[in-house]
């Protein structure tokens, strides 16, 4: 395109930054937010003010906030259980089942100690607490590992085995939660039994402390993968299975410990939203909505391009969207689900504007100036 | 520009020419206002180092790639090429050199493949007739039913030029058309090649090291260096020497010194080894040898022989099926590669992408890949890579490797800096084992030369060096010890003073003992 002497040109961008790949996703949220404003003039709503209510009350409002948080923290840890095994170039679709492990691990260790029958436990909370946060953590990790392993030793397809290990947690959960079933609630409304009150997960500020756990593993996993053994080996194997297996990364052992890694994400996940958010304390009869809310992570990460210290804004910014999305529908009385509709269409401009991750718009004076590049001897891009 | 001096017939007009050819990347002009032009029945050899711009030139040529300045002529007429299928119609052919052939096909359906005549019911006769026929010719020696896995790449190769000849073309450019053949194989082709040129066709080499192939068969020659026209020669006034100094820009010794050094222990002792190939069939058998302290053991053999196989299971990367190896005395048959590099193997693979480095990995990085698990370089489970920052910067010094600095990613790196760099990462480990596959392929005089000499000076520190190459004159210029290789059998196990190109060649070319040979 020609503006008088000037030429709009796209073309490939040699490297991309963090910084550019933020200001590209920026773009990417206006954009999107821009094509929906298409959606409430339709609906007969001005945009600006849907916008100011769904942000107000997802981020300001003291009703809101919290469950902006809750839901921030347990897409956080259901993005960097996506994160982990992709970094090894591997995907783990399998968050919903890994998460419904933890969350029957939890209720598991609870039914043993008799939660069920008396509604109380003998053991003291500051002990119990992290010993339930330890099982639920095993329990992901176990579940995922197994696809790990039938990746490693088998080369079995990771992506199916996790799909599949989904609806077998989704069923199993079902069989543990519903009449007759072990976990089965007093009341036998398809839930599974409360949480003895003293074991709610402490709160700080009204929030859960899982939030810190959740930040501080996303900078303990951001720190693993820029300085640590571990991490090396993880990125090696993510970039080029062949050359790990060349320089000594054991190519059975690596899948394994990713997706183990990522379970337990995802268990602690299952901790999160059926042990820690409060009025919850129990797995509720639609726990599939959680389920299908962890595949959110799968967005998140993608778009935070693997890295743990972007998938924080940007978990925040769609746990947000979600809870102000479903606010302003009731509130509008709007026919259509905002919060899904306005995720879906920020998930499409985000991907549609990775394209230029790879290409930029370049505004270019003349040709003279570009004769002047100097050559570079030894590094040469498409050459040879 | 020199005058035409082919000797006797009057040769055709100028069929293609190029004017000004300017093509930029990002930091680099890979062609700078390049001239250049064909006549019929002219063999016109394009000779430049790694990145000297030829890939770049040839795409153009064929339309792959469009130039930002400059135009084409094919018989006096400006032409613009959108794709390849512009530079077909005009009578261009190409043969790659990494071949692009459906393996499960016939030779004869691969010529076939995308031809416009082929139309929508194949008439497969009549096209071996016709295919026969240029076989003849040009004296093509190929079985046009057998599929194309079973041949090898010199057949292979022949296949790529049918394919561009039955489509008619008059030009023909050949890239890197010798690098993968054994030597027999190079005779036939440049024999094929000269009934070609005789026939008016015009032929066009992109050469990146064989300096004496475009001596004896090219007329003229041009020189690329830094994506400009440095020289062209009539082939019949160049030397060797001349060719390779217009290449590189310095002198280059052909001659690498091969110092006599004591040898000492055995370190490699392989006994009785036999492993399979990844589709399955026997491809080492039995092979048994020993590799001392400073001593280059060199395999030569015609790629597909067992080599690459060999150097895999001496690696970890592949298990055998029965045998025996130590390394230093101690049996290392089952040991996974990371033990393997800690008792002292270094292994430089043949697929220097794919397998011996990372392109998305930064220099740092990749020279990381071999120092991870180094307790000097990683401790407590951290990699310091301040450390390795400064080792990647110190080999970048030693091994004159060009490139801006130790952040750039790999796959930014030509062929030629990939090679050193993954060279300086194994041996400043010091190995007691190198295990060199390919180490030169694809790379110019000056980076061969280089190369070869680190070997050498590795083996004067008292390492092994097990060399495997496909290319005669190295394995002959740098060895103490040379096994010919043959359908996964050593012919034999030849001193290097016992050694000569007719013995070896003959060899490798499966000939038991020197009667056959003769």
């Amino acid at each position: 395109m020609r503006i008088g002497a000037r030429e709009l040109k796209i073309e490939k961008r040699p490297s991309l930054s963090g910084w550019h790949a933020a200001l590209i996703s920026i773009g990417a949220l206006l954009v999107a937010l821009l094509l929906f404003s298409v959606l409430f003039v339709l609906a007969g709503v001005d945009p600006l003010e849907a916008y100011r209510g769904i942000i107000s009350y997802a981020f300001l409002n003291p009703f809101g906030l919290p469950l902006t948080l809750n839901r921030f923290i347990f897409l956080l840890l259901c993005t960097n259980a996506f994160i982990i095994p992709y970094r090894a170039g591997l995907w783990n679709i399998g968050m919903t089942g890994q998460l419904y492990m933890g969350a029957l691990a939890v209720f598991g260790v609870l039914a043993l100690l008799g939660a069920r029958r008396n509604g109380s436990v003998a053991v003291s909370p500051a002990i119990l607490i992290p010993i339930l946060l330890v099982v639920a953590a095993a329990g992901g990790a176990i579940y995922a590992a197994i696809a790990g392993a039938l990746k490693g030793k088998y080369n079995i397809n990771e992506i199916v085995v996790t799909m599949i290990m989904n609806f077998i947690a989704f069923w199993l959960v079902s069989f543990m939660i519903k009449e007759g079933g072990p976990f089965m609630g007093r009341g036998g409304e398809g839930e599974s039994f409360q949480l003895p009150e003293a074991l709610n997960a402490p709160l700080i500020a009204g929030v859960p402390f899982t939030l810190l756990l959740a930040l501080g593993l996303a900078l303990l996993l951001n720190f693993m993968f820029a300085r640590t053994t571990l991490g090396f080996q993880i990125k090696a194997y993510g970039k080029s299975p062949a050359a790990a297996r060349y320089a000594g990364i054991n190519p059975v052992r690596l899948p394994i410990l990713v997706f183990a890694m990522g379970g337990i994400m995802a268990g602690l996940a299952g901790y999160h939203y059926f042990a820690a958010v409060p009025g919850v304390y129990k797995i509720t009869s639609n726990y599939g909505y959680y389920g299908d809310l962890a595949f959110y992570g799968i967005i998140c990460g993608l778009i935070a391009m693997g890295n743990p210290i972007a998938s924080i804004p940007v978990a925040l910014l769609f746990g947000g969207l979600s809870i102000g999305g479903r606010y302003i529908q009731g509130k509008l009385h709007m026919s259509f689900g905002v919060d899904y509709a306005l995720l879906g269409v920020l998930m499409i401009t985000l991907v549609g504007f990775q394209y230029f991750y790879n290409n930029q718009i370049v505004l270019k004076t003349n040709r003279e100036s570009l004769n002047k590049e100097s050559l570079d001897v030894g590094v040469h891009s498409p050459e040879s | 520009m020199t005058k035409e001096l082919l000797a006797g017939r009057e040769r055709g007009a100028t069929i293609l020419e190029l004017r000004g050819i300017t093509k930029r990347f990002p930091g680099v002009v890979a062609n700078d206002q390049i001239d250049f032009e064909m006549r019929a029945g002219e063999i016109h050899a394009i000779l430049g180092e790694n990145g000297a711009g030829k890939t770049t030139l040839m795409k153009i040529l064929y339309g792959i790639m469009q130039p930002d300045e400059g135009d084409i002529y094919v018989r006096g007429q400006r032409v613009k090429f959108h794709s390849p299928l512009n530079a077909i119609e005009l009578g261009i052919g190409m043969v790659h050199q990494n071949r692009k052939l459906v393996n499960a096909h016939t030779v004869t359906e691969n010529i076939i493949l995308g031809h416009p005549n082929a139309g929508r019911v194949l008439n497969l006769r009549r096209a071996e007739q016709e295919i026969d026929e240029l076989c003849r010719r040009y004296g093509f020696k190929i079985d046009l039913r057998a599929a194309v896995w079973q041949l090898s790449e010199g057949e292979k190769q022949v296949v790529e030029i049918l394919k561009a000849l039955y489509r008619g073309a008059k030009i023909l450019i050949l890239d890197e058309p010798t690098s993968a053949l054994a030597p027999p194989e190079t005779k036939k082709l440049l024999s094929s090649v000269e009934a070609m040129a005789d026939d008016e066709l015009a032929i066009i080499p992109f050469i990146t090291h064989k300096l004496p192939i475009v001596l004896s068969t090219s007329h003229r020659v041009t020189v690329l260096r830094g994506g400009r026209v440095i020289a062209r020669f009539d082939t019949s006034s160049a030397t060797e020497q001349s060719l390779a100094r217009e290449m590189v820009g310095r002198e280059v010794l052909f001659r690498v010194e091969r110092p006599a050094v004591e040898t000492g222990k055995p370190v490699l002792q392989v006994d009785n080894l036999s492993a399979l190939s990844s589709r399955g069939f026997m491809a080492v058998k039995n092979v048994t040898f020993t590799v001392r302290e400073g001593e280059i053991f060199g395999i030569a053999g015609v790629s597909g022989n067992g080599q690459h196989e060999l150097a895999e299971v001496l690696a970890g990367l592949r298990k055998p099926e029965a045998g025996k190896v130590t390394l230093d005395g101690a049996e290392i048959t089952d040991a996974p590669p990371l033990a393997r590099w800690q008792a002292g193997l270094g292994y430089i693979p043949s697929e220097r992408n794919a397998v011996g480095s990372i392109g998305e990995f930064s220099l740092v990085e990749n020279v990381a890949m071999n120092y991870y698990f180094d307790d000097k370089y990683a401790r407590n489970g951290l990699v310091d890579y301040a450390n390795i920052r400064k080792l990647t910067e110190e080999m970048i010094v030693d091994y004159d490797v060009a490139t801006p600095n130790a952040d750039v990613k790999a796959k930014n790196l030509s062929g030629g800096n990939l090679q050193k760099v993954i060279l300086a990462r194994v041996l400043t480990r010091g190995p007691r084992l190198v295990i060199a596959n390919l180490p030169t392929q694809g790379l110019d005089v000056g980076a061969t030369e280089f190369v070869q000499n680190k070997l050498i000076e590795a083996k004067k520190n008292k390492a092994a060096v097990l060399l495997i190459s496909e290319d005669l004159d190295e394995i002959l210029a740098i060895s103490d010890w040379i096994a010919p290789m043959y359908e996964g059998e050593f012919m034999g196990i030849l001193p290097a003073d016992e050694a000569n190109r007719e013995r070896v060649g003959a060899l490798m070319a499966g000939l038991k003992s020197e009667r056959e040979a003769q």
